[in-house]
């Protein structure tokens, strides 16, 4: 596994740890951690951070018969933990995508977003973020935009670059409101991204700055 | 016969609610379990309380989650691979996930299972097991020494599973502080430097 340049930064992954964020950033998290020996260790240590601080805790004792009923109901437990495991999913999506992508990226019901860009919506967030999946296609061009929150982005497939830097499959990104970028696909291939947005974005460009207000509803 | 250290009671203790756990993962024995109970119990429900005070339905509902998890799972964890208590850590944080997500007022069609799952099923890789014990030591050490205003945010953080943002609203503190405390915490107990 190449080692990669893009991290969560540590008070993002402690949160994440201690299980305080919200769901749609621990997802863009867990697929950055499945590309990331480096970020995997440090949630290691960071779980026995938590670990050590409920030890440190006072114990609350609990009545007999929670613990009479428990055990009575022992040989009558099943595991009724959801599984989205199909046989047919393609192994390179992250695990934490596959409540949401069957088998593939391209059966998914892609929409038109720019010449350049397609994207599919894959949930809300109870926060009202927007979880969803943006490709671009090789060379291609995001519209210069800024957000109204903050934006978090996990590259699945291929690559891309902005005015920062270049960012390559497994990274993570986050962006706030005050940055104003343009990302750019890389000529080689299309490049797949999971992209989580906390409000709208916002078009900078002189005539894409019209489309603003139907952005803008999506959110209402 | 000299007497024990501080150092060195916990991790006998936590020997012996390994086999415990043993016992129950192979045998299904259930006096075993209710070791077990008895053990983890008081801290599940301290846990949780810390996030809900006074809500003893609460507490005593994520006990029975974790304990069920404990009894289902059990097969699956590797002492080997997972000290028991950051085990039953992690089983906690995801059972009170899994119970805010189902008590939110605005619900969300993110299942948490796949996104925590790594260690319920698998525990860390076996290339962590060779730092975890000093990693251990050094953690418990190191929040002992910690300024009070930067335990204050790790507990808010991990005990009460705030935000950062709830934390700056309740201490009445910058965001930017918050952070920064969290930032300061993370680096004197060298959780985040590259071995």
């Amino acid at each position: 596994m190449d080692k990669l340049n893009n991290h969560p930064y540590g008070e993002l992954l402690a949160s994440y740890s201690a299980g305080s964020l919200p769901l749609s950033q621990a997802l863009c998290i867990s697929a950055h951690l499945e590309h990331c020996d480096s970020c995997a260790r440090k949630l290691q240590r960071l779980n026995r951070v938590g670990t050590e601080l409920m030890q440190q805790l006072t114990p609350s004792k609990a009545s007999d018969d929670l613990k009479n009923r428990l055990l009575d109901r022992l040989d009558s437990l099943e595991d009724e933990t959801p599984k989205h495991e199909s046989a047919r999913v393609d192994p390179s999506i992250p695990r934490c995508l596959r409540q949401f992508v069957d088998s593939s990226y391209d059966d998914l019901r892609w929409k038109w977003v720019s010449a350049d860009i397609r994207s599919v919506e894959l949930c809300r967030d109870s926060n009202g973020a927007r979880v969803e999946l943006l490709k671009i296609k090789p060379g291609g061009s995001a519209k210069t935009h800024t957000h109204l929150g903050d934006e978090y982005t996990v590259i699945l497939e291929g690559s891309f670059s902005d005015e920062a830097g270049l960012y390559r499959k497994g990274d993570f990104i986050v962006r706030d409101r005050h940055d104003q970028h343009t990302p750019v696909a890389t000529r080689d291939r299309e490049c797949i991204c999971l992209a989580v947005t906390e409000g709208p974005i916002q078009f900078t460009g002189p005539i894409s700055r019209l489309l603003n207000p139907f952005l803008r509803r999506g959110y209402a | 016969m000299p007497a024990m250290t501080d150092q060195q009671i916990p991790s006998g203790k936590l020997l012996a609610l390994g086999e415990l756990m043993s016992k129950v993962a192979v045998d299904r024995d259930k006096t075993a379990f209710a070791g077990l109970f008895d053990h983890y119990a008081p801290l599940i429900r301290a846990y949780s309380l810390a996030r809900e005070p006074g809500s003893d339905l609460v507490a005593d509902e994520l006990v029975q989650e974790v304990m069920t998890r404990v009894w289902l799972k059990a097969a699956k964890y590797n002492p080997r691979l997972a000290n028991l208590n950051t085990w039953i850590f992690t089983l906690a944080r995801n059972c009170r996930i899994d119970y805010l997500r189902r008590n939110s007022r605005y619900l969300t069609e993110i299942d948490p299972t796949d996104i925590f799952n790594d260690m319920e099923d698998e525990g860390p890789g076996p290339f962590q097991l060779v730092q975890q014990s000093r990693a251990e030591e050094s953690i418990r050490a190191g929040l002992e020494e910690l300024p009070r205003e930067q335990s204050e945010i790790l507990a808010k953080v991990y005990l009460e599973g705030k935000s950062h943002q709830q934390a700056s609203d309740e201490l009445k503190l910058p965001l930017g502080t918050v952070k920064s405390r969290v930032r300061l915490a993370l680096k004197k107990l060298e959780v985040l430097v590259e071995r």
